[in-house]
């Protein structure tokens, strides 16, 4: 039930203020509908009874008076014979005005039939003035009432009058009542729903877009006063993270540019070292440390590419990357599928990929590259034939500075920031990083993205 | 040119500066070595200089407007040092008229390399290599962007290149129609990145054809010259 409300319910705001307004105007609509509906039929059934009552009781004083009796009534000694549709309705209500009029009836018997009564002469004007001449046509014929009333026992009267046929339907009227009462309320409702919902998409939209990418546009400042407020309140604090991002930036500049200069004068020097061996390490030393300040630069700036996201054949560039491998000598295959495209940044695609095949190298022996879209992903796998990691090592594998320890490859050297740079590329690109232990026996690692 | 090339080193950093005038002369180079632009300058005007090695980051005039200067004012090759790693630093040297570039800390073996490619260039009177300069080109349909080392068919959708092809669709893209050969090809591409262009010309021939033919045994574009070696057969555009 709860699940189904939820799935039924308008999410927005405004959404639920509108349902919420529109149900509760559409209970009071039937309330006082219902109200006006009682108070109408006891009206009609007045009008019904009324003409034959006041004759009956006008025909009864008569009587008892001795005087003439001038309306068409007829007395009788027995319950008299009529056929037709009875109307207990109608029966309750003359009761109670009989009674009203100091004349209570032992029994009321009220029959409506389809014989045509002559119309009085105030009606049949009142019916010319409102163009109401073809009820015929209309099918809505007045019909007969008989009345008869047993006002001593064993002592009948009875009367006839016209029945007014059914009034027009009262239905329609309400319908047309609520569509006026719901256009009068939830026009302006929803109007100002807009106004509020759509700074408030703007904001959400906008917090989304800096979570997703880390660059957002300043939202417009527009809507009612306290939702304006809180635009200004955020475009403030998004200009003060920018501040600071770009502070972040011109640090890690700095501190790249700082390193990397007494690291070359450090290489220069190393080529008067006489021993080869020696300077080869030494070199090799100098190498991997400026690789790692390369990767602690590229992480650090995570998030904050200026790389525009393009059309990309993901293939290709697996096909791009595995060749580079390739004219080094590396172990690296690609295995060729279906040409894949991909709305990517394919220099940080490239990256990515070139740490995962790095890693297999590393601690699989070789690697393997495909490419493949799936399920409504794409995803670029690249396998190892190596140990894999356990299980409950996978999580921290993806962390800075952390390191596998193989026993096989113990002087790999790197700062441990591969995968975490990868997956801080996966998350700019709304995708993930996805380690996975084959059932065959190495690593498969997905870079898995959305289309 | 005098057998002993000379050269003009431009670096603030003393640490630097030293040890890699040491190490060039080691290399049978004649080295000046000084600290700034301005000094530079004065040497440039004095001395005939052969090739200058010039730091980006300098304080006071830096090294992409004396770059600037030096290819206004004559024809000396520049090769630019830089601690920078981004993308966009090396495009704008190469913008400024240097004839190549080297990434701090860098191995100054393969510094004296680019030195000897240079000098080699100069010497067979080739033309000055042809530097990536963030320029794009288009041709049959396809554009090659520089900066980003992939071609982009007509849907806007990108073909990444890997490092040997997209040297070789550049040179290609900067000499259509040109019959080159395979050694000329080799030279001209060899001079970027040394080391990764191991594999044979012809291989990587056929791995660019299968990107951009529609019918990589019938080529339309890059075409076998019998006897000679291969020729872009198209318009190129540079945007």
């Amino acid at each position: 039930m709860k699940a189904l409300l939820r799935r039924f319910l308008p999410h927005s705001l405004a959404g639920q203020i509108i349902l919420l307004v529109a149900v509760a105007l559409l209970v009071a609509q039937m309330i006082s509908f219902s109200m006006i509906y009682r108070e109408r039929q006891r009206q009609i059934l007045t009008g019904a009874a009324a003409p034959a009552v006041v004759r009956i009781v006008d025909a009864l004083d008569r009587s008892a008076a001795g005087q003439d009796i001038r309306s068409r009534v007829t007395f009788s000694t027995s319950k008299p014979v009529l056929r037709g549709e009875r109307r207990p309705d109608i029966e309750r209500r003359a009761a109670d005005m009989l009674a009203d009029f100091q004349e209570p009836a032992l029994q009321v018997i009220a029959i409506a039939d389809d014989v045509p009564m002559r119309a009085n002469r105030w009606r049949a004007l009142r019916e010319r003035a409102h163009g109401d001449h073809d009820h015929d046509r209309r099918g809505r014929r007045d019909k007969r009432l008989t009345m008869a009333v047993e006002y001593q026992a064993g002592k009948w009267v009875s009367v006839q009058s016209r029945l007014d046929s059914d009034p027009p339907r009262f239905g329609g009227w309400l319908i047309a009542q609520t569509i006026i009462l719901y256009v009068i309320v939830l026009l302006p409702l929803a109007w100002i729903g807009r106004r509020l919902a759509r700074p408030l998409k703007d904001l959400s939209g906008s917090a989304q877009q800096f979570a997703a990418s880390g660059s957002a546009d300043p939202v417009e400042e527009r809507g009612p006063g306290d939702v304006r407020e809180l635009t200004t309140a955020f475009n403030a604090m998004r200009a003060r993270i920018f501040a600071m991002l770009d502070e972040k930036d011109r640090m890690l500049g700095a501190i790249g540019h700082d390193l990397r200069t007494p690291l070359a004068s450090l290489r220069v020097r190393t080529e008067s070292v006489e021993d080869e061996g020696e300077r080869a390490r030494m070199s090799e030393t100098i190498e991997e440390m400026n690789r790692m300040l390369d990767d602690i630069l590229a992480l650090a700036r995570a998030g904050r590419s200026m790389e525009p996201v393009q059309k990309v054949d993901l293939s290709a560039l697996a096909d791009a990357v595995v060749e580079d491998f390739l004219e080094l000598g590396e172990p690296v295959g690609l295995i060729e599928g279906e040409r894949v495209i991909g709305s990517v940044r394919p220099q940080l695609i490239r990256r990515a990929l070139r740490n995962l095949i790095e890693n297999a190298i590393k601690y699989g022996d070789r690697a393997h590259v495909t490419v493949v879209a799936e399920d409504g992903r794409l995803r670029i796998a690249v396998r190892d034939e190596g140990p894999g990691i356990a299980e409950d090592r996978m999580e921290e594998m993806m962390q800075p500075f952390t390191r596998m320890e193989s026993s096989r490859n113990r002087e790999t050297g790197g700062a441990g920031l591969g995968l975490a740079l990868v997956r801080a590329i996966m998350a700019e690109h709304g995708g993930t990083l996805r380690l996975a232990n084959r059932p065959d026996g190495g690593l498969e690692a997905s870079l898995i993205l959305p289309v | 040119m005098t057998d002993r090339p000379h050269l003009l080193l431009v670096d603030d950093e003393r640490s630097i500066r030293e040890p890699l005038a040491q190490y060039l002369q080691r290399n049978g180079f004649r080295v000046t070595a000084v600290e700034n632009a301005a000094e530079a300058r004065t040497r440039l005007a004095a001395n005939a200089i052969d090739l200058v090695i010039l730091d980006i980051m300098m304080p006071g005039e830096d090294g992409l407007s004396l770059c600037r200067h030096i290819r206004e004012t004559g024809d000396i090759p520049v090769i630019l040092l830089t601690a920078k790693s981004e993308e966009t630093d090396r495009i704008v040297g190469l913008e400024m008229g240097a004839d190549d570039y080297v990434l701090k800390p860098f191995s100054p073996r393969e510094l004296v390399a680019r030195i000897k490619v240079i000098f080699r260039r100069v010497a067979t009177g080739g033309q000055r290599v042809t530097a990536p300069d963030g320029a794009s080109y288009a041709f049959a349909g396809w554009v090659l962007k520089s900066q980003e080392r992939t071609l982009v068919d007509k849907d806007g959708v990108s073909l990444p290149l890997s490092t040997a092809e997209y040297n070789l669709m550049l040179a290609f893209a900067t000499r259509p129609n040109q019959v080159l050969s395979r050694d000329q090809l080799l030279d001209i591409t060899q001079g970027r990145e040394a080391n990764a262009f191991d594999r044979a010309i012809d291989n990587q021939i056929s791995r660019l054809r299968k990107k951009i033919e529609i019918d990589p045994k019938n080529p339309a574009l890059i075409k076998t010259v019998w006897g000679g070696g291969y020729t872009l057969s198209a318009e190129v555009r540079k945007l």
